[in-house]
């Protein structure tokens, strides 16, 4: 299940791994061949035509997990909360360009000491059951994610506030006993819960988390658990109406599935993986030509990391001979189908917060080779590794099994070191032991994984030496005084401008400390039927989803059975 | 007979003790729990979070500690709530104060997986005792070896190649089934015959493959039974009595040939509420058989034991009742011709 298509590295020359994707793409080679249907005809051209924004029509899309519960703050899921963000709104917002909007707070003001955060509602606002949405309700939402017996994974942030209060019903109040710049950014991810309905209920066995009750865009229809979910539009929404009147979210968990039901027309979009996008799709011009395909950096990227409380990893030549030695463009072009790029900052590309001198290591072995023997690492026994004082430069890299993009990146990395003269093991192991048995104990020499982040440059508990304890994100034992001033100075201001110059400042030392290889961040890769308009083109930063509520389907491009309904 | 049955009914109890307890400690034993999943590696969330959580389910106890508090539930039958799934109740629905009822997450996945495993059984086993008579009858001749060809094949294909080529072919190319899911989207609106439909279309895939490629083990099975039968003393005397060919085949042997299939059955009874983790997820029914693995994978002890639980009491059920079956069925072994196992 967690086989993804996009592990593969071509689907011609070599063996593919996982069984039932490689399966699909055999079958869709004898498919071109045999299939007769599968030629451009009229209704390619069909769906070109374009039409002006008319409310109705069905969205059906496909998710890989049901949602354990619409409650997604308590849930602490990626499903959950991707669909309660169709139900619920937030105080504040991103707009396209990735910066700070309203969404039910009409306005927002930093007190002068920054220790105070006043935001002002929208007049008039209400839920889905007409019930007027007020600070009250927003009141409520704190104190319930904060409270002990809730156990949200987000409560940190919250927690940080030391009184909030609802002077009147428009008015909501946040006071933080120091400058807490993240605030704003927890304040767009809060989902605001309606009180009349979940005061006085034990939140972790309420039913509304089965048939929750919002204010956004649209509100839960019906839920067959583990097979679809039926969103409707909620024509009170707080922000004006959408265009489509139903949202059909499928689960389909197999990737082949999905992509089997894309081309059989039964769903709209579906999110896919490198192969599908760069191999299969091409492959079948009538399939893409009613497709719409797009492809966006996501907020993610891949990292080989270095457990630095070990030899020889304390040492700055050695860990820059090690960034210099792995080819970078390779992996992404082997493991992504070039569907990726290389960073520099842990942050995404394009955005502010990426400092845009710093350009990312070369694949340079000459360089690598001339650290190495600066650190005083050379092969004496001429055995093919490097050795210093007796020992071998010999390390063990781990990452989770069944993750074959990070299987295979890692074996590509194992490549390049031994031409450097570095010895490396592979060793996968099951996510949980991973984590349990050598991440959190500090056992381990590297590591190949992955960093998702939010939207806020913020990464005090990845890089600041205080969070080194087991459990805690700085697993990696990274301990700089500089980027700790730098992280707390960063969280104390609030000016995106002067937060900036920090963050670029800050991303400088991670880039000459080198305590990890930035890998590639990998593209975002969507497929959306062609009988959705009114998408953003180009995508905006936000996202190819940003302001999905303006897509329409138009009448004549609906599908016929759906419209009986 | 009646003190047997009271005997190996009372058996049942420590055994089942016993078979919880094992899997109790097993579980416990991989590593990681409810905090560790690939979700909760999540740098907005805290270490003291995590604490708490694993306070409130007890995983901070002691191991045995932690047994003791499952088993006290359970002498109530009471399954407990899901760690992962926001405090679903793993067995039983659950209403609360407002009378809205929250289904439990087995018995939501149970019906579906019953329906497929039973009618794929039957299946199987109505295809299964003609073929195996026809090879057993036919022995070295061309059915026979049609009929292991056959069975070879289906033997031998991977479950999920055989369900995607046929998903793409009678779903793609022919839509003439359903691709994944159980429900047809407008599903509500359908009158009771379309819903019959509906879900005969959905699970037509699902239950013929494993239909199929399970045909082997069960053919040959009835097979060999018949060809043990057949060469044996009663069944010369009866075609010696003159009796039809037909007669002594249905009537005489395939009797005789059945009462292994009766064991069979009873071992395949916790099977049934397992379900298949590769045919569930490629074909997109929320079965129970991702519903463990996912469980497994989530380190959802509750929802493991859950399952475990059920599974062998029916385990330990369907061995009552196979020897029950057989004692029925079989007059030497109820009058002591054989010894009693």
């Amino acid at each position: 299940m967690t086989n993804r298509l996009s592990s593969e590295y071509s689907l011609c020359k070599k063996p593919l791994a996982a069984p039932s994707q490689r399966w699909v793409a055999y079958l869709l080679c004898v498919g071109l061949v045999a299939c007769s249907t599968d030629t451009p005809d009229h209704s390619a051209k069909f769906f070109d035509q374009s039409y002006p924004a008319q409310p109705g029509g069905t969205l059906i899309s496909a998710m890989p997990s049901d949602p354990s519960s619409m409650i997604g703050m308590v849930a602490g899921e990626s499903a959950s909360l991707a669909i309660g963000s169709y139900l619920f709104n937030s105080l504040l917002k991103y707009d396209q360009n990735l910066d700070l909007a309203g969404e039910l707070a009409e306005s927002w003001q930093v007190a002068d000491d920054k220790k105070t955060i006043t935001f002002k509602l929208k007049p008039d606002l209400q839920w889905a059951d007409g019930k007027p949405l007020t600070s009250a309700d927003i009141l409520f939402t704190w104190q319930l994610i904060t409270d002990e017996n809730t156990h949200s994974p987000y409560a940190s942030d919250y927690q940080l506030v030391t009184k909030a209060e609802a002077p009147d019903a428009r008015t909501f109040i946040v006071h933080y006993s120091q400058p807490f710049a993240p605030a704003l950014e927890s304040w767009a991810s809060l989902q605001v819960l309606p009180k009349h309905k979940l005061a006085g209920q034990d939140i972790r066995t309420t039913s509304f988390a089965q048939k929750p009750l919002g204010s956004h865009y649209y509100q839960l229809k019906e839920w067959r658990h583990g097979e679809y979910i039926k969103l409707e539009k909620n024509p009170k929404s707080v922000l004006g109406p959408a265009n489509i009147d139903h949202l059909i979210e499928r689960i389909i968990p197999d990737p082949a599935a999905q992509f089997l039901e894309l081309m059989a027309d039964n769903i709209d979009s579906m999110s896919m993986d490198p192969i599908t996008y760069a191999r299969i799709i091409p492959s079948r011009p009538a399939l893409q030509a009613r497709l719409n395909q797009f492809k966006e950096l996501g907020n993610s990227y891949t990292y080989l990391g270095f457990n630095l409380k070990r030899k020889p990893f304390d040492d700055l030549r050695v860990r820059k001979a090690i960034n210099y030695a792995i080819d970078k463009q390779e992996i992404i072009d082997g493991v992504y189908l070039g569907l990726g790029i290389t960073i520099a900052s842990p942050y995404k590309p394009g955005t502010r917060w990426s400092n845009p001198d710093l350009i990312p290591y070369t694949f340079d072995p000459a360089k690598a080779k001339q650290f190495l023997a600066e650190a005083g690492f050379e092969d004496t026994n001429g055995d093919g590794v490097v050795d210093r004082d007796g020992k071998k430069l010999s390390f063990e890299i781990l990452t989770n099994l069944g993750n074959k993009q990070r299987e295979k990146t890692a074996v590509i990395i194992q490549r390049r070191l031994k031409e450097v003269g570095i010895e490396t093991h592979i060793r996968t192991l099951e996510w949980a032991s991973l984590l349990t048995n050598f991440i959190k104990p500090g056992d381990f020499d590297a590591v190949v994984m992955g960093w998702g982040l939010g939207l806020d440059p913020d990464q005090y508990n990845i890089w600041h030496s205080s969070q080194q304890k087991p459990g805690q994100f700085n697993f990696i034992g990274y301990n700089n005084p500089a980027v700790d001033k730098l992280l707390e100075q960063g969280r104390l201001e609030f000016d995106p401008e002067k937060r900036m110059q920090i963050y670029h400042e800050f991303a400088k030392v991670l880039y000459e400390d080198s305590p990890l290889v930035y890998l590639s961040a990998g593209y975002g890769l969507t497929a959306i039927h062609k009988r959705v308009q009114g998408i953003m083109n180009p995508v905006p930063p936000a996202g190819v989803s940003y302001d999905s509520q303006k897509w329409y389907i138009p009448q004549p491009l609906r599908r016929t059975q759906i419209q009986a309904e | 007979m009646l003190a047997y049955l009271i005997r190996r009914v009372l058996w049942m109890i420590p055994m089942l003790i016993g078979i919880s307890l094992i899997s109790f400690f097993i579980m416990h034993l991989a590593p990681g729990d409810i905090t560790s999943s690939e979700a909760a590696f999540d740098p907005k969330s805290s270490e003291e979070s995590r604490q708490k959580l694993r306070e409130l389910y007890h995983l901070d106890k002691p191991i045995i500690v932690q047994y003791g508090l499952w088993l006290e539930r359970m002498v109530h039958l009471d399954f407990g709530h899901s760690f992962a799934s926001h405090q679903k109740p793993v067995f039983w629905a659950e209403t609360d104060k407002e009378g809205n009822t929250t289904p439990g997450m087995i018995q939501e996945a149970l019906p579906i997986t019953l329906l497929m495993n039973i009618t794929g059984l039957m299946l199987t086993l109505i295809l299964a005792v003609p073929l195996g008579v026809i090879a057993a009858k036919k022995y070295g001749r061309w059915p026979d070896r049609s009929i292991t060809l056959f069975n070879f094949i289906g033997f031998s294909i991977p479950g999920f190649w055989l369900s995607l080529l046929l998903m793409y072919w009678l779903g793609v190319i022919h839509p003439w089934f359903p691709i994944s899911g159980l429900h047809s989207l407008n599903y509500a609106q359908l009158d009771f015959w379309q819903k019959c439909q509906d879900l005969f279309m959905h699970l037509f895939l699902p239950v013929v493959i494993p239909a199929i490629t399970g045909l082997a083990g069960v053919t040959m099975f009835i097979k060999n039974g018949m060809l043990d039968v057949l060469s044996q003393d009663y069944v010369t005397t009866a075609r010696a009595k003159g009796l039809s060919d037909r007669t002594v085949t249905y009537r005489h042997a395939l009797r005789n040939a059945l009462l292994p299939l009766i064991t069979l059955i009873g071992l395949s009874l916790p099977g049934l509420i397992g379900g298949s983790v590769i045919a569930e997820t490629i074909f997109a029914i929320p079965g129970m058989g991702k519903l463990f693995y996912e469980a497994v994978m989530m380190r959802d002890f509750p929802v493991v034991m859950g399952i475990l639980t059920i599974g062998s009491a029916l385990t330990l059920a369907g061995n009552l009742l196979a020897d029950l079956a057989y004692a029925w069925a079989d007059p030497r072994l109820r009058k002591g011709v054989i010894p009693q196992r």
